[in-house]
């Protein structure tokens, strides 16, 4: 050692703190942060992709969490589903993902998840009164169904529950009876006031026309006419039958974007988690 | 100097020159591999951990710039955008910065919102900085027109360049080829069917002049014989109904074809040209 100089050794010594470090952005502290980075960016396929490559051994629940969430987010909801589950009874974050995956079955139709076990969970009840209503299955009645809900929430729902269960729909017989006794009568009723009145003044002036025509003995346009206005006068029957459906689809149409409006701005009863704050 | 200090020498030199500059950039030549390989997603990855882990923002414009490309290579054109304008922010250099607007330029050119293509290159146009770009501005400036369907205006766009860009040429090729839809509709308008056979639709032109016979004559003879209500009747539901379906017919015609001939050069433009593109 005596024949190393000295100015040397420490000059080799001290270049190994000079350098920047070599950070380790693979490390599971790294990953972690940089995952965390990722899910406040609403970039959640990377975010899941870097929280699942963190060890098992330095995961943790809220990872596996977030990992459900992101899922959620991102409209896979059987993913979703199968991370929520994977958190165990005594995490931190147990009952929040309970709720989570009731919201993940919730969003991906499995309404008869909700229906079974489910009381304990006060979001759970509220959207499984919210699955009746999408769903075509008898509603409770009414007390029962709005159990779960209190103050503007319960307005709100039992509107939804009258709308479900007395649904304002035009009766296509109804319709068809009408627009048969006078023309476009059957669209008005549907309120398609404007193709109720075409209708009315063109079968009429075809009938009119081909009225006179036989009144006059022409004898090519009185039945031209004549089939010009039966085919207005049963088009127009077809119409209102097909108007009432249109008007029906409609109704339920309006009904589920509201509930849906209504789950969102709810966001389907789950809590909202500070984890970008 | 004794052999044992020049070999401490040759260790520290080569010690200085074989560490990591640093880890980041490690991280940016790792991204910069992925990139070249096509790998756009993974690419991406990286540049945000660099990002993500670069707090001196030194990688900033780069890294950016890098995640903009990749966004634009999987057209995804408004998160491309939204990385190129980032890298502008970061951009130190005004030649940084140039090539951020450039490639803002390019994804408008790309994603034909060509109007804000035009309104970003004139107020490049305007800037001192980049006054001797002239001629790349009137290059991009054509491809604008090109996306915009305005062949004559790009044909004038390249002819600007010096020496004369072989676009030019194409260009006006394409225009020439082009028909007018105003001409089209202005002939079924005087001679029903000559629009369709002025855009090669020889069968529908002299099938378009037929029927507007037969029907004319039949109004004109109902009239003549003072059968009025057959004249209103044959005149309005058929005669006119083929001379407006003939003038619509030209006009489509013609729309049509342009349409033919304007994806025809862009696809020529895609696969056979050589020179810089969108």
């Amino acid at each position: 050692m005596k024949n190393i100089p000295l100015p040397f050794l420490f000059l080799i010594f001290l270049q190994n703190f000079s350098f920047p470090q070599d950070v380790n952005l693979y490390s599971a502290e790294n990953r972690k942060q940089f995952a965390d980075y990722l899910y406040c960016q609403k970039d959640y396929l990377r975010a899941i992709d870097e929280y699942e490559e963190i060890p098992s051994s330095v995961s943790n629940d809220t990872i596996r969490f977030k990992i459900g969430l992101a899922y959620l987010k991102m409209g896979k909801y059987d993913s979703a589903s199968v991370s929520f589950t994977q958190i165990g009874v005594n995490s931190y974050f147990f009952n929040n993902a309970k709720m989570e995956f009731f919201k993940s079955q919730f969003l991906s139709g499995n309404f008869d998840t909700l229906d079974h076990g489910t009381n304990n969970y006060l979001t759970a009840r509220q959207l499984n009164a919210f699955a009746y209503l999408f769903d075509y299955k008898p509603l409770p009645t009414k007390n029962i169904f709005l159990s779960p809900f209190e103050g503007n929430d319960k307005i709100a729902v039992s509107d939804f529950y009258e709308r479900k269960l007395n649904p304002p729909y035009k009766n296509e017989l109804t319709a068809v009876i009408l627009s048969t006794l006078i023309p476009g009568a059957g669209k008005i009723y549907t309120k398609e006031y404007s193709d109720g009145i075409i209708a009315f003044l063109v079968t009429g002036l075809m009938g009119y026309i081909s009225y006179t025509d036989f009144k006059a003995d022409h004898k090519f346009r009185d039945w031209l006419f004549a089939g010009l206005t039966a085919f207005f006068y049963g088009g127009n029957i077809y119409g209102s039958a097909t108007s009432a459906q249109i008007y029906n689809a409609h109704v339920n149409f309006q009904l589920n974007s509201d509930m849906k409006l209504f789950l969102e701005d709810k966001d389907y009863f789950v809590p909202d988690y500070e984890f970008c704050k | 100097m004794n052999f044992v200090n020049s070999l401490f020498v040759i260790i520290f030199i080569s010690t200085q020159a074989i560490s990591p500059q640093d880890g980041l950039g490690d991280q940016l030549n790792r991204a910069k591999i992925l990139y070249s390989k096509g790998e756009y997603f993974n690419t991406i990855t990286e540049m945000k951990r660099l990002i993500f882990f670069d707090k001196d923002r030194k990688y900033s414009y780069t890294a950016n710039e890098l995640i903009g490309e990749c966004y634009k290579n999987g057209a995804k054109f408004s998160d491309a955008l939204n990385y190129f304008t980032r890298a502008e922010i970061n951009a130190v250099t005004p030649e940084e910065v140039y090539t951020c607007r450039i490639n803002i330029i390019r994804i408008n050119i790309l994603r034909r919102t060509t109007g804000r293509a035009l309104s970003l290159l004139d107020t490049l146009a305007k800037d001192t900085r980049f006054s001797n770009k002239t001629e790349e501005n009137y290059y991009w400036r054509g491809w604008a027109y090109i996306f915009a369907d305005e062949w004559d205006k790009a044909t004038v766009q390249f002819g600007r360049i010096i020496p004369k860009n072989e676009l030019s040429g194409f260009s006006d090729s394409t225009d020439n080829q082009k028909y007018s839809v105003i001409k089209a509709k202005l002939l079924s308008y005087f001679i029903p069917g000559a629009g369709q056979i002025y855009t090669g639709n020889y069968l529908s032109g002299v099938l378009s002049l037929g029927w507007n016979i037969l029907w004319g004559y039949t109004t004109i003879t109902a009239f003549q014989a003072k059968r009025v209500f057959d004249g209103i009747m044959v005149g309005d539901l058929l005669w006119l109904r083929f001379y407006n379906g003939n003038n619509q017919n030209a006009e489509n015609f013609a729309i049509e074809k342009n349409l033919e001939i304007s994806n025809n050069a862009l696809l020529y433009l895609q696969k056979e040209y050589q020179g810089e593109k969108p």
